[in-house]
Formats: structure tokens, C-alpha cells, sequence
């Protein structure tokens, strides 16, 4: 007998080619925003100078790490290959392309982004049916590949939304609908791919990463279901304008993170590695950030001025649950794929590095706390509508971020 | 000391890198065998399916006994069952992690 090899490893120039890509986004997104910060600081987002680093930071950076983890994360969550990796390669070189003039149109003529737009829903497509191809070889799918899937189709929906928004910007078709169906671009962006994308990976790498092991899985399916009915009623909410329905949905929302977060904690109660990795724990903290901003903004829809509190809600819940978890997550991904690539070979042969000494952990606790500082100082800027303060918070969110992505890449030095 | 013992010992530097613990304390071996003169069969698991370190482990095990000079040829087989559970870690590796 031979040893067997499930064949699951990605070839880690896939991945790093998202990676790498998503590097010179999100430096090109943060010039953007730093140059044209009087438009963000005045809460002027839906200027084109805005729009394009908003697209640039979300499809360019989030999207594109979102997607590169993926290529990693499936094979290891789902114990299945990728379906082609060469069709990943192609799909990297379209949505690459397709991104980079979408925010370049987006800055100087937001009319013609159509074509750009179409270029990259192209992309997201031949990913979404490569994941398709994928799990559908999964040999027993789970409760992860049902967080995973609806992500996926949640994705499909926002690009989709997000294109009829540019044709209706063009001819004026869907001009009524024009603000339910932002809305919902920006729920299913949000919510119903970045959540639900977190959720199912978690419930993978939590485990994983604590050594827990005797935990139930039970709950997850009452996380799901509450989820995505959250979703639903919210959706129905906006093209109704039905204010119960939002609250309902926005409840639901806030119930089913609440179950997930215990449910994470239940299984962190049983685990076996006590000390956690530094990384790992700032995933965690971004659970308890997500759960108290769902809470928030709950609440918010009581008060008179609802619509001025969610839009920095939003901005927080991205940037300290989305993206906080990614950061956290990365910092564990990017050292392991380096490790793969450069040490694998060694081991059992010579003395390799184990993955923790391929990071310095005190950097990540500057990092990442820097850069939960920098949110906040932007998000009470806004609230105190103290102009200084969101641009002191912007420039150091923009150097905290571009400093911690150096800082998870400079691993292929090691 | 027996092939079987001094196969154990050598396995002890195989290393999980994200536990930074070896296989032997770890409780992944769960079987070492010599199938025929000098030539070892091995069965051992990982801590949970799908671990991303699947191949670097096994082929790190395979290499290390393969490279004892009372040893021709090596065999890794990678068992589900048992599962690996934090029972099977000898009270070194428990140590580590505590």
C-alpha cells in the first residue's frame, strides 16, 4: 500500500497570484481615498472619486483575497481538488482586468463603466462555476457547503444588482427601484456573501486552529436558516418599505449572529490548544465585533435619525468584522502556503520552522489593534461630525492596512 | 532496541508545524509494523480530515524512516478510523499544549 494523497493541495502560485493582484488594489484604493478624502469625510460616498476605492478596496482587495482563500480553503473545508486549476489562472486574468478598468472607469467617467462591469461579472461567473464544478464533487456536502453555496449565490446576486445599477445610472431603466435595489446590492455584498462565506470557513478553521475536538454541530443549521430568513425579510422590507419587515429582518439578523457567536464559543470551550495563535484571536475578536454591530444596528432602526447612524455602522462592520477576520484568517493562510511551497519537501528529512515562527506575533498585535483604532477613530469622526478626525482616521486606516498586508506578505522572505 | 522502537523513535522528528509538535507525541502513529525484512508499513491518521498538511506530514513520515539505514522501504497508510482524538497524545505532547 502506498500512502494515500487525498490530491487536495492547490498549486500555491494560484492563490498568490489573487493575492499578490489584491496587494495592488488596495494600494491603488487607498491612494484614491487619501487623495479625494474631503468627499469621504463630508459623507459625500456616492462620488465617483468614492465608488471607485470602494470598488477597488471591496472586489479588488476583499473580493480577490476572498477568492485566492478560496482556492486554498475549498480543498481543505470540502476534501475535494479544485475542479481546473488552469480555468482558475484564466478566471484570475478576466477578473483581474475586469476590476482594474472598472475602478479606473469609475474615477473618470462613471457612465461607461458598463463594459468594465460586464468584463468583471464575467470573472466572478467563471469563479462561481468553478466552485460549482468543485463542490459538486464534494462526495458528502454538509452544513458548510450550504453557508458556502448561499455565499456564493449571494455573490452572483450583488454583482448582478450592482450592474442593473449601473444600467439604470446609463438609461434610466429600474430608475423607481433604484434605492431598494442599492440597498440590497449592499445586503448581499455584505451579509449574504462576506457573513456567510465567514460563517461556513469558521466553522472549519476554528476548530482547526483550537484543536477542539467533541463539539456539536447543531446549532449551525438554526444559524443558517435565521440568517438567511433575515436576509429575505430584509430584502422584502426595502422594495416594500415596509418598516416591521425591516425590523423583523434586521432582528433576525442579529438572532442568528448571536447563535453563531455561541456557537463558536462552545467549540473554543473544547478545545485542547489553550494558548491560541495571536491571528487567530483577532478572528475571534472580529465575531464579537460583528455581533455587537448587528446589535447596533438593530437599535439604530428605533431612533429618528436611523439613516444617518447606519451608513458608519456599515462602514465599521465591514472594516471590524469582514475585514478584521480576513486579516486575522491571512496571517494564518499566507504563512502556511509560503511553508508548502518552501519547506514541505524538507519534512522528516531536516529541521523546519514551525508556521508560527514564519510571523512575529508582536507585530500582529500592533497591526491589527492599529488598525481597529484607526476604524473607530473614522467611525466617531462621523458621529461627532469632526472633519479633522475622520481624515486623521483615514490616514492612519490607509497606512495601519497597507503596513499589516506588507507585513502578512513579507513571509516569502523567510 | 527493536526496528519498531527505533522507527518510533525516529518518527519523533516528524513535526505537525502548526502544533509544533512530533507525530509520536501528537498520537498520529497509530501502527508501525515490519511487513518483511526491512521493509515497514506504517498507519497513521491526522487530527482532522482534510488537514491542510495532509501531504506534507505523511511524506514527511515516509522520508524520515526511509532514511534509517535498517530500512529499505517504507509504506504510510493515512486510517480515519479510530479518529484522532486528544486521548491518543502521550502526556508529553498534552503537555505541550496546555
Amino acid at each position: 500500500m502506498i500512502s494515500q494523497n487525498v490530491g487536495s493541495e492547490t498549486n500555491v502560485k494560484l492563490p498568490f497570484a489573487f493575492f499578490a493582484f489584491s496587494f495592488l488594489a488596495l494600494l491603488a484604493s487607498q491612494i484614491i481615498l487619501i487623495l479625494n478624502g474631503t468627499d469621504f469625510s463630508s459623507g459625500n460616498f456616492r462620488s465617483s472619486s468614492i465608488l471607485s476605492a470602494a470598488h477597488l478596496f471591496i472586489l479588488g482587495w476583499t473580493l480577490m483575497i476572498a477568492m485566492g482563500s478560496m482556492y486554498q480553503l475549498v480543498p481543505v473545508a470540502f476534501l475535494t481538488p479544485i475542479w481546473n486549476e488552469k480555468f482558475g489562472f484564466i478566471q484570475f486574468g478576466i477578473f483581474s482586468v475586469g476590476v482594474s478598468s472598472f475602478g479606473i472607469f469609475l474615477y473618470w467617467s462613471p457612465q461607461h463603466a458598463l463594459i468594465p462591469g460586464i468584463i468583471t461579472i464575467i470573472g466572478v461567473i467563471m469563479f462561481l462555476f468553478q466552485m460549482l464544478m468543485t463542490l459538486k464533487k464534494q462526495a458528502k456536502p454538509s452544513i458548510l457547503t450550504l453557508f458556502v453555496g448561499t455565499g456564493l449565490v449571494s455573490l452572483l446576486l450583488t454583482i448582478s444588482l450592482g450592474i442593473s445599477l449601473i444600467i439604470s445610472w446609463k438609461t434610466g431603466l429600474f430608475s423607481s427601484h433604484y434605492h431598494p435595489i442599492f440597498r440590497t446590492h449592499l445586503l448581499f455584498g455584505v451579509g449574504g456573501w462576506f457573513t456567510l462565506l465567514i460563517f461556513g470557513f469558521s466553522y472549519k478553521m476554528v476548530p482547526m486552529f483550537s484543536l477542539s475536538h467533541g463539539y456539536s454541530m447543531g446549532l449551525a443549521k438554526y444559524v443558517y436558516f435565521a440568517y438567511v430568513s433575515g436576509l429575505l425579510l430584509t430584502v422584502l422590507a426595502f422594495f416594500t418599505d415596509q418598516d416591521i419587515l425591516l425590523k423583523v429582518g434586521f432582528l433576525l439578523l442579529f438572532i442568528s449572529f448571536s447563535l453563531f457567536a455561541w456557537h463558536i464559543s462552545t467549540i473554543i470551550k473544547k478545545r485542547i490548544k489553550k494558548k491560541l495563535d495571536k491571528p487567530f484571536i483577532y478572528s475571534l475578536i472580529a465575531i464579537g465585533f460583528g455581533l455587537l454591530f448587528h446589535f447596533l444596528l438593530f437599535i439604530s432602526l428605533f431612533t429618528e435619525n436611523s439613516n444617518d447612524l447606519i451608513g458608519p455602522l456599515l462602514f465599521l462592520y465591514i472594516m471590524l468584522w469582514i475585514v478584521l477576520s480576513i486579516l486575522g484568517y491571512l496571517y494564518k493562510i499566507v504563512p502556511f502556503l509560503w511553508w508548502t511551497h518552501k519547506y514541505s519537501k524538507f519534512v522528516g528529512k531536516q529541521s523546519v520552522p514551525a508556521l508560527k515562527d514564519m510571523i512575529n506575533e508582536k507585530r500582529v498585535i500592533l497591526f491589527l489593534s492599529s488598525f481597529i483604532i484607526s476604524c473607530l477613530l473614522v467611525y466617531f469622526g462621523f458621529i461627532v461630525q469632526m472633519f479633522i478626525l475622520v481624515t486623521v482616521g483615514l490616514i492612519h486606516f490607509s497606512l495601519t492596512i497597507i503596513a499589516t498586508t506588507i507585513d502578512i506578505f513579507q513571509v516569502i522572505l523567510k | 532496541m527493536e526496528i519498531i522502537e527505533k522507527v518510533r523513535h525516529e518518527l519523533k522528528n516528524v513535526f505537525d508545524p502548526e502544533l509544533n509538535i512530533n507525530v509520536v507525541d501528537l498520537g498520529l502513529i497509530y501502527n508501525i509494523k515490519e511487513i518483511s525484512d526491512r521493509i515497514i508499513e506504517i498507519d497513521m491518521t491526522l487530527t482532522t480530515p482534510g488537514c491542510p498538511l495532509h501531504d506534507s506530514i505523511s511524506s514527511g513520515v515516509k522520508h524520515c524512516v526511509e532514511h534509517m539505514k535498517e530500512v529499505d522501504q517504507v509504506y504510510v497508510n493515512i486510517v480515519w478510523e479510530p479518529a484522532w482524538s486528544p486521548d491518543m497524545m502521550t502526556e508529553e505532547g498534552k503537555k505541550l499544549l496546555r
